[in-house]
C-alpha cells in the first residue's frame, strides 16, 4: 500500500537536483566556465583552471544561499506539517497561528534593544542571541495559541485562527514600535526581517539550520503514524500505543525552535508550511507517514524555486521572497477556506 | 481479566461514579446497560485506562495500569469509542490500518495486511476498503473503526480485552448481530469483551453477564437471567414491562409497556 513512498522520494530528490544545479547558473554574473560541476569540483581538487571570481560566487555566493533555501524551505515545511497534525486541521500553519509573527517579533526586540546587552556578552553568541530570541518568541506564540485553542483532545479551528490574530497583531504593533526605536542601520536589518531574504545566507548559519534540522528531523520525520492515529482522537491514538501528550510536548518544542531559526536567519517568509501540505494532501490524501517525509524535500524545492525566481526575474534588483510565497500563499488559504465551506454545507 | 474496587469518579463536583465493584473473568461478555446518564460510558473509560486519575483501584491482568508499558497494553486491549471524527480524508484500508500501528515501524509487513483483511471482511467492509472515508454513512464508518480494533488484537497474546461504547449506534438490523455475533465469538476464544448496550434484549440474548447501572451505582449484577428481571428493569429505567421466555434460546425477552 505504501512501498510506493521510497520512489517518490527518489522522484522528489531528483527533482531537488536538478533544481539546485539550474539555480546555481542562473544569476546575474555568468560564469566563464561552462560547468558549475567543475567548479564545485575545483573546491576539492584544487583545479588551476578555474577563475577565482567563478570560484568565489559559487562557494560564497550562490552555493550558501541555494543551500539556505533548501534547509530554510524544508524546515517551514515540515513545521506546518506536524503543527497541523497536532492542531488536526489544515490551516495550523506557522504564519496563520502566530508562530512566525512571535518569533519576528522577538527577533526585532533582540536587534533594537539588545545593543546594550551585546557588551555583556562574547562575540560567538551575537549571532545566537537573534536565534534565541526568535525561538523564545515562536515557542512563546505557539504555547500562547495552543493553550487557548485546545482543550479534552480538540482544536478550535475559529479560536486557532482568533488567537493566530491575536499574536500576529500584537507583533506587528511591537515591530512597529521598534522600527520607530530603530536606528538606521538596524532599520535595515528589521526590514530584511519582515519581508524575508535568502541574501544574508552564509556557511556559519547553514551549519546551524543543518543542527536544527537534523536534530529535529530525527524524531520528527518518523512521527507520521502517530499524526495519523490522532486524528481518531488523542485518547483513540492512546488506545493504538501512541504516547501523545510527550508527542504534542515535543512537536510544539521543536516547530518553535525550527520556525525560530528559520526566522532568525532568513526573516518571515511565510506559506511554505502551508502550500506545500496543502499540495502533498491533494495528491496523497492526508496520510502523514507520506506526507510527512515528502514535506521536507517539496518544502526545500519550492523556496528554492521561488528564491531563484525572486532573483532573477527583475535581475539585478531581488524581489523579496517573501512577497513571492504570499503570492502563492493566499489562493491556497482560499481554496483551504472554500473547500471548509463545502465541507461545512453552507 | 478486569478487576475495579469501589470505583468513584466526580466531574466539577458532580459525581459520576459512586464506588463501583466490577469484575470481568476470561471468555466473559459483560454488557453494561442502564438509563441515560447512570455512568457507562465513564465506568468504561475508567476499565479502558482514558481517565488517569482513577485507575489505583483497577487491574487489569493482576497489574495496576501504570505498571502496564502503553505498547505492550495496546497488544492486549483495545477500545471502540462512542464518539469518532467522521472527517478522517483517508482510504478506508489506511483507517483500518492505524490498528496495526502498534505493530510496525514503516511499512506494514505482511502480518499486518492480512489481519486487516480479515478484520474487514468480518465486519463487512472490505467492498469498501477503496473508498474514502469521509464519504462513507454514519453505520458504515462505525464499522470501520470496528475493524479497526479488531485488527488491533489480532496476534498471538491469549488473553485479550475489548471495550464497546455502544457499537451498534447507526447499524442496521443485520449488522447489529453480524457484530455481536462477532464479539461472543471473540469472547469464546477466552478474550473478555466489555460493551455498553441499550437494547436489553441483545443484551439478554449475547451476554454471559448483565451490570445494570443506575446513577452512578451498580444496580444489579449476574447472568442475564439474574439481571434482566421486571423488577429489576422497571427500578431502572422507571417503565413498565413483562419479561417472557425465548421460544427456542429460552434467554429473557422483554417486552416494554403495560
Amino acid at each position: 500500500m505504501k512501498n510506493q513512498l521510497p520512489w517518490y522520494l527518489l522522484v522528489s530528490f531528483l527533482v531537488m537536483l536538478a533544481l539546485v544545479w539550474l539555480s546555481l547558473h542562473l544569476g546575474v554574473y555568468r560564469f566563464e566556465e561552462v560547468s558549475v560541476l567543475k567548479i564545485v569540483g575545483s573546491f576539492f581538487t584544487g583545479d588551476p583552471s578555474v577563475s577565482s571570481t567563478d570560484a568565489y560566487i559559487i562557494g560564497k555566493v550562490r552555493l550558501p544561499r541555494v543551500v539556505m533555501a533548501l534547509l530554510v524551505g524544508s524546515i517551514l515545511a515540515v513545521a506546518g506539517t506536524c503543527l497541523q497534525g497536532i492542531f488536526k486541521n489544515p490551516l495550523a500553519t506557522p504564519d496563520l497561528i502566530g508562530v512566525t509573527s512571535g518569533a519576528t517579533l522577538m527577533a526585532a526586540v533582540t536587534i533594537v534593544l539588545g545593543e546594550s546587552v551585546r557588551a555583556f556578552i562574547p562575540e560567538v553568541l551575537h549571532h545566537s542571541l537573534v536565534s534565541l530570541g526568535a525561538f523564545m518568541g515562536a515557542l512563546g506564540a505557539i504555547s500562547v495559541v495552543y493553550f487557548i485553542a485546545s482543550g479534552n483532545g480538540k482544536t478550535n479551528v475559529v479560536m486557532m485562527l482568533l488567537a493566530g490574530v491575536a499574536v500576529s497583531s500584537l507583533g506587528f504593533a511591537l515591530v512597529g514600535f521598534m522600527t520607530y526605536l530603530a536606528k538606521d542601520e538596524q532599520l535595515r536589518d528589521l526590514t530584511f526581517w519582515n519581508l524575508g531574504s535568502l541574501g544574508g545566507a552564509t556557511w556559519t548559519k547553514n551549519a546551524i539550520l543543518a543542527v536544527v534540522m537534523l536534530g529535529t528531523y530525527s524524531f520528527l520525520i518518523f512521527k507520521g503514524k502517530a499524526l495519523n492515529a490522532m486524528m481518531l482522537g488523542e485518547k483513540d491514538a492512546e488506545h493504538l500505543g501512541i504516547r501523545v501528550e510527550r508527542i504534542k510536548r515535543l512537536t510544539v518544542l521543536f516547530t518553535a525552535l525550527m520556525v525560530g531559526t528559520a526566522v532568525a536567519f532568513s526573516g518571515s517568509i511565510g506559506f511554505v508550511g502551508l502550500i506545500i501540505p496543502y499540495i502533498l494532501r491533494l495528491l496523497f490524501n492526508s496520510d502523514y507517514t507520506v506526507i510527512l517525509p515528502l514535506s521536507a524535500v517539496w518544502g526545500a524545492i519550492l523556496l528554492l524555486a521561488a528564491d531563484t525566481v525572486s532573483r532573477t526575474i527583475a535581475a539585478p534588483a531581488e524581489l523579496p521572497i517573501g512577497i513571492l510565497t504570499a503570492l502563492l500563499g493566499a489562493p491556497v488559504f482560499i481554496a483551504i477556506l472554500v473547500r471548509y465551506k463545502k465541507s461545512m454545507g453552507w | 481479566m478486569v478487576k475495579g474496587h469501589k470505583i468513584r469518579y466526580s466531574h466539577k463536583n458532580y459525581s459520576i461514579l459512586k464506588g463501583v465493584d466490577v469484575s470481568v473473568e476470561y471468555g466473559d461478555m459483560l454488557v453494561i446497560v442502564g438509563p441515560n446518564g447512570a455512568g457507562k460510558s465513564t465506568l468504561l473509560n475508567v476499565l479502558a485506562n482514558e481517565i488517569a486519575r482513577n485507575t489505583e483501584e483497577v487491574y487489569f491482568k493482576q497489574k495496576h495500569f501504570r505498571e502496564w508499558d502503553i505498547l505492550d497494553l495496546s497488544k492486549n486491549k483495545a477500545k471502540f469509542s462512542q464518539h469518532y471524527n467522521g472527517d478522517i480524508p483517508l482510504p478506508v484500508q489506511e483507517v483500518v490500518l492505524m490498528g496495526r500501528y502498534p505493530y510496525y515501524n514503516s511499512l506494514p509487513g505482511s502480518a499486518d495486511l492480512s489481519a486487516i483483511e480479515e478484520a474487514m471482511k468480518e465486519t463487512g467492509i472490505w467492498e469498501l476498503r477503496e473508498r474514502e472515508y469521509t464519504l462513507l454513512s454514519g453505520g458504515e464508518k462505525q464499522r470501520v473503526h470496528l475493524a479497526r480494533v479488531m485488527a488491533q488484537l489480532k496476534n498471538e497474546v491469549v488473553h485479550k480485552l475489548v471495550l464497546l461504547d455502544e457499537p451498534l449506534n447507526n447499524l442496521d438490523v443485520k449488522h447489529q448481530y453480524l457484530v455481536l455475533e462477532l464479539m461472543r465469538a471473540f469472547a469464546g476464544r477466552g478474550n473478555t469483551v466489555v460493551t455498553v448496550l441499550h437494547d436489553l434484549n441483545l443484551a439478554a440474548r449475547y451476554a454471559t453477564r448483565v451490570l445494570m447501572m443506575k446513577n452512578g451505582q451498580v444496580l444489579a449484577q449476574g447472568t442475564p437471567g439474574e439481571v434482566l428481571t421486571a423488577e429489576i428493569i422497571s427500578e431502572a429505567y422507571a417503565f413498565p414491562c413483562s419479561i417472557w421466555a425465548h421460544p427456542v434460546r429460552h434467554h429473557p425477552v422483554i417486552l416494554f409497556g403495560n
